[in-house]
């Protein structure tokens, strides 16, 4: 009995704390003019839908660009992540610690400080205002978690798949692209997921280095944040919650699938 | 090391190093007849930056505007939120820069902006006196300077508004000068405050304080004085530092911008908002955001009127473009639909008695709804704007001698 | 390909310097370049406008201003403040997912939702939540607690950031939770088991069994959620108040809403701040290693 008490108090506070917001925005959407005191909104309407299927152009572009540069991220930390991360799963070189604490910083220091200096040179090089140049950013600040993720999938593959390829004769090439990478497929989706989100989720730096040419989700909600019109911005909110969601499990679930194809479910 | 270093050093400065002009054939648009400009414009895409904390405004935009802009010309019209000061410093960075091809084609702009843009040669002009609608409607007397900063040509009227304050006529009774207000501020405490400048409306509310606390605006319309500046400020910072114990969160935070503001308001966590456009209140009454029985109201000390514009960027990659959505804009359409209350309801920068009689009753006829003042009670009070010098001192001041003291 | 070479052994540096590259590059030109940048405009070297002043010039600025001294304390004050309750708050929460029986569990994911939102969503859910006309005074009022608005405690505007550590807070809990949950993953169960047969309370169990096993996920998580809490801007533009601001506030009023020539200025908070980020990371490092050495030796 203590113990059911117990679960149900951490179920009820892990409700609370995370799956209430998700309630409460649902009603704000549904109740642009729910006010104090009312504790259950006064009156719904369907006004923030509505302004939402106006405009839904728009914002299924923004949401589309979001998508589309969050993916050319991590995208980029894969290519940028791979090769070193082979390398440091398996060579033991003088200053390796070092030069991995130094490879993660990046993830830590806050981006403003090297982003800022660098939207200048941007300009010049005619980066910013530009897809590419949003990627390399939100890419430079991103990586260390594929790298990281990448580095533990090296290490747990081992040694045994590439040896047991190359005495049958793989070149190096297909023993990366045929052998090792579709095992180091969960490493990358673990590892990708964060920087999908990382991407994402970041206003500031798209919209430094973006300039507005790069629409982005992040900055189409922005400015409805303050407005008096909270309905439409939960709408929004919403959006954002359920998509990578939608994305995580359809990514899962075709995952799993190609596993079972390959047999190599057990695995 | 030593080497690897002094490459880079290299490369960047040359990256630093201006980058030569791109060849201008901009001026042969200044002498093109309009309808050549249209014909040039026909299905590219115009990039329009303008302040985006006005869910309706941005509606209005996004659908009118966007549609008429798609329909007659055939053109993309594409809204971007920016700040009207992040704009111009964006501007400014690519003019260090050297970049002769930028991203933006209109800017919605006026006052401090303007100047600051214009004197750093960041406009393209003179266009404005070559748009039709302009030519046809604007009485020219009535653009000739923004803020006390002439135009000259560099940016296209585009809206009038005049400052109100909005209150929710079932709470209170509005207090009818400044004396009143202060009053009611002290005998209320917690229930007013204004946006923090250099938000607009924060800052235009600062400048109505001052013009009513230093014997009116007069005095300031020749131009900036430092000395008048220094002698007559401290009168505005003494009246704002009284009345701040009394404010909102006893004037410890100010609401950001404006519609931060509207949101105080709107919740009820505020007695007063306060608009540069009169018919904000109504607008927000349709949307549903306000109580029905929200009015506006202003002070018999005065109420600041100016007229906003567009402008067009030095490197805008579509000045074709921007030049024919900133005739559109001013166009009888346009102004007329911007001037309903359940769109905007932003005042006309044309002048109604230049349109033919028929568009004049369409203007006439539009229900400004009970929350909105007639030119009756608005015309009396309605004051100028300051020369931008003042404003820029002022804004400063504020976060010097209110903020930070 | 030449990064394929015998599994642990000294390779030769070209080899090595070539498999490393992809990530090298950029790291070197982009990350330490800009940060480079960074520094150079504080100096007035290479900003977009010559600077006329001196090198330090706005350094000293700086430092004579109380208000930037003001809003440093205060960045420290909210970042220390969230990262330490994102954690005490996650390292709690994932031991109790933890313990909970198989056929619950996937209940427990809801705590990813925070995860998910992007940090602006997270505190326009606080400013719902915690303005005086939000949900929670609302609750207040129908229970009776409060006759009216005005009376709500003043979270949002308290002087303190407390809107500011609320949003972080429920920002990072999650993401501590994640680190934890990792690690208590292959966390054997019949240690606790066998604690509490001996007679061990929840609490004793959970902060002499479970917190030393979960230390290094949570030294990892604050490090993280504190440099981010430290210098971030979305959320502070949301949620600070007027003074005293949050740094990035600082200096994105100095980089935006002046002209160029106060560049230098901005440039140089940012370079303090990627200073003091650096040595934080060094310095917190460090201590951990050396307690845990401590630890060990006892």
């Amino acid at each position: 009995m203590n113990r059911t008490a117990r679960h149900g108090s951490t179920l009820v506070v892990l409700a609370l704390l995370f799956l209430l917001p998700v309630v409460v925005l649902v009603l704000v959407s549904l109740a642009p003019g729910w006010r104090f005191p009312d504790v259950w909104p006064a009156a719904f309407s369907l006004r923030g839908v509505d302004f939402f299927i106006r405009h839904h152009e728009k914002i299924l572009m923004a949401l589309a660009s979001s998508f589309g540069f969050s993916l050319l991220t991590v995208a980029a930390t894969l290519f940028m992540c791979l090769l070193p991360a082979a390398v440091f799963a398996r060579h033991r070189f003088p200053g390796k610690t070092l030069l991995e604490g130094l490879l993660l910083t990046p993830a830590l220091v806050p981006p403003m400080t090297f982003a800022m200096g660098l939207h200048f040179i941007f300009i010049k090089v005619s980066l910013a205002d530009t897809i590419p140049g949003v990627v390399l950013i939100l890419a430079m600040f991103s990586y260390p978690y594929m790298f990281r993720a990448l580095v533990a999938g090296f290490q747990t593959m081992g040694e045994d798949y590439r040896i047991c390829a190359r005495n049958l004769g793989a070149s190096p090439a297909d023993i990366l692209f045929r052998v090792e990478f579709p095992l180091l497929v969960p490493s990358i989706i673990a590892g990708g997921s964060v920087v999908f989100l990382v991407a994402f989720s970041e206003y500031f730096l798209v919209f430094l280095i973006g300039g507005g040419s790069v629409p982005s989700f992040t900055g189409t909600l922005f400015p409805l944040l303050s407005s008096s019109n909270r309905s439409l911005a939960a709408i929004l909110t919403l959006i954002f919650l359920f998509l990578p969601v939608l994305l995580f499990v359809v990514m899962d679930i075709s995952l799993m699938r190609a596993y079972r194809r390959k047999g190599m479910m057990s695995a | 090391m030593k080497r690897i270093a002094l490459t880079l050093m290299i490369l960047w400065a040359a990256l630093i190093l201006p980058v030569a002009p791109a060849g201008a054939d901009d001026t042969a648009l200044q002498h093109l007849p309009f309808e050549q400009i249209v014909e040039k414009a026909r299905g590219t895409e115009v990039r329009w930056y303008m302040y985006g904390g006005w869910a309706h405004v941005n509606d209005w935009v996004d659908t009118h505007v966007a549609a008429e802009m798609k329909k007659r010309y055939d053109i993309r019209l594409v809204r971007v939120p920016m700040d009207a000061g992040v704009f111009v410093n964006k501007l400014l960075n690519e003019k260090a820069a050297g970049k002769q091809k930028g991203n933006i084609d209109l800017l919605w702009i006026n006052g401090e902006n303007f100047k600051n843009a214009k004197e750093a040669g960041l406009l393209f002009g003179p266009f404005a006196d070559t748009l039709p609608n302009v030519k046809k409607y604007v009485d020219p007397a009535s653009v000739t300077h923004d803020f006390g900063y002439p135009v000259e040509g560099y940016e296209a009227p585009y809206g009038r508004a005049q400052f109100v304050f909005e209150y929710d006529s079932a709470q209170v009774t509005p207090p009818a000068d400044l004396a009143g207000l202060k009053a009611w501020i002290m005998a209320n405490p917690g229930r007013f405050t204004y946006p923090q400048p250099p938000d607009f409306t924060g800052s235009a509310f600062i400048r109505q304080v001052f013009y009513a606390v230093t014997g009116g605006h007069d005095q300031y319309m020749a131009g900036w004085d430092a000395d008048l500046f220094a002698k007559k400020a401290p009168l505005l910072w003494k009246w704002l530092n009284e009345v701040e114990p009394y404010l909102w969160q006893k004037g410890r935070t100010y609401p950001k911008d404006s519609a931060t503001l509207d949101t105080l308001f709107s919740r009820g966590e505020v007695a007063f908002g306060m608009s540069y456009h009169p018919s904000h209140a109504q607008s927000k009454i349709i949307e549903g955001s306000y109580p029905a029985t929200a009015r506006t109201f202003v002070l018999k000390d005065g109420a600041i009127f100016n007229t906003h514009f567009t402008a067009i960027p030095f490197n805008a990659p579509n000045k074709a473009g921007g030049m024919v959505l900133a005739n559109l804009l001013i166009s009888a359409d346009i102004q007329l639909s911007k001037y309903r209350p359940d769109q905007w309801g932003d005042f006309p920068a044309l002048d109604i008695s230049r349109l033919p009689e028929a568009d004049q009753k369409r203007f006439q006829d539009v229900d400004l709804g009970p929350a909105t003042l007639g030119s009756e009670i608005l015309g009396p009070v309605a004051v100028p704007e300051i020369p931008s010098a003042y404003l820029e001192a002022l804004e400063q001041g504020w976060k010097e001698h209110v903020l930070d003291k | 390909m030449s990064w394929i070479s015998k599994p642990n052994k000294t390779t030769r540096p070209i080899r090595l310097m070539l498999g490393l590259s992809p990530l090298l590059l950029p790291y070197l030109v982009l990350f330490c370049g800009g940060a480079v940048l960074t520094a150079c405009q504080s100096f007035g070297v290479l900003t977009p406008l010559p600077h006329a002043g001196g090198v330090l010039d706005a350094y000293t600025t700086l430092l004579r201003d109380a208000s930037f001294f003001a809003s440093f304390g205060f960045s420290l004050w909210v970042a220390t403040a969230s990262a330490f309750l994102a954690v005490a708050a996650g390292a709690f929460l994932a031991y109790r997912v933890w313990r909970l029986p198989g056929r619950l569990a996937p209940l427990s994911l809801v705590y990813k939702i925070p995860l998910i939102l992007p940090h602006i969503a997270v505190a326009f859910l606080v400013l719902i939540f915690w303005s005086r006309s939000g949900v929670i005074a609302s609750v207040a009022h129908s229970l009776g607690l409060i006759r009216e608005m005005h009376e709500f405690p003043n979270i949002l505007y308290s002087g303190w950031g407390l809107g500011m550590i609320l949003a972080y807070t429920l920002k990072g809990a999650p993401f501590a939770m994640l680190l934890a949950l990792a690690l208590l993953a292959r966390f054997d169960i019949r240690q606790i088991q066998t604690a509490a047969m001996l007679g061990a309370s929840g609490i004793r169990i959970f902060f002499t069994i479970v917190l030393p096993r979960l230390a290094p996920a949570l030294h990892t998580g604050f490090i993280i959620l504190f440099l981010y809490s430290f210098g971030a801007f979305d959320i502070p533009y949301i949620l600070s108040e007027s003074r005293p601001g949050m740094l990035s506030i600082h200096v994105y009023n100095i980089y935006f809403k002046h002209d160029l020539a106060r560049r230098p200025e901005a440039m140089a908070i940012l370079t303090l701040m990627f200073a003091f980020a650096v040595v934080f990371i060094i310095a917190y490092s460090r201590a951990v290693s050396r307690l845990e050495n401590g630890v060990r030796k006892l």
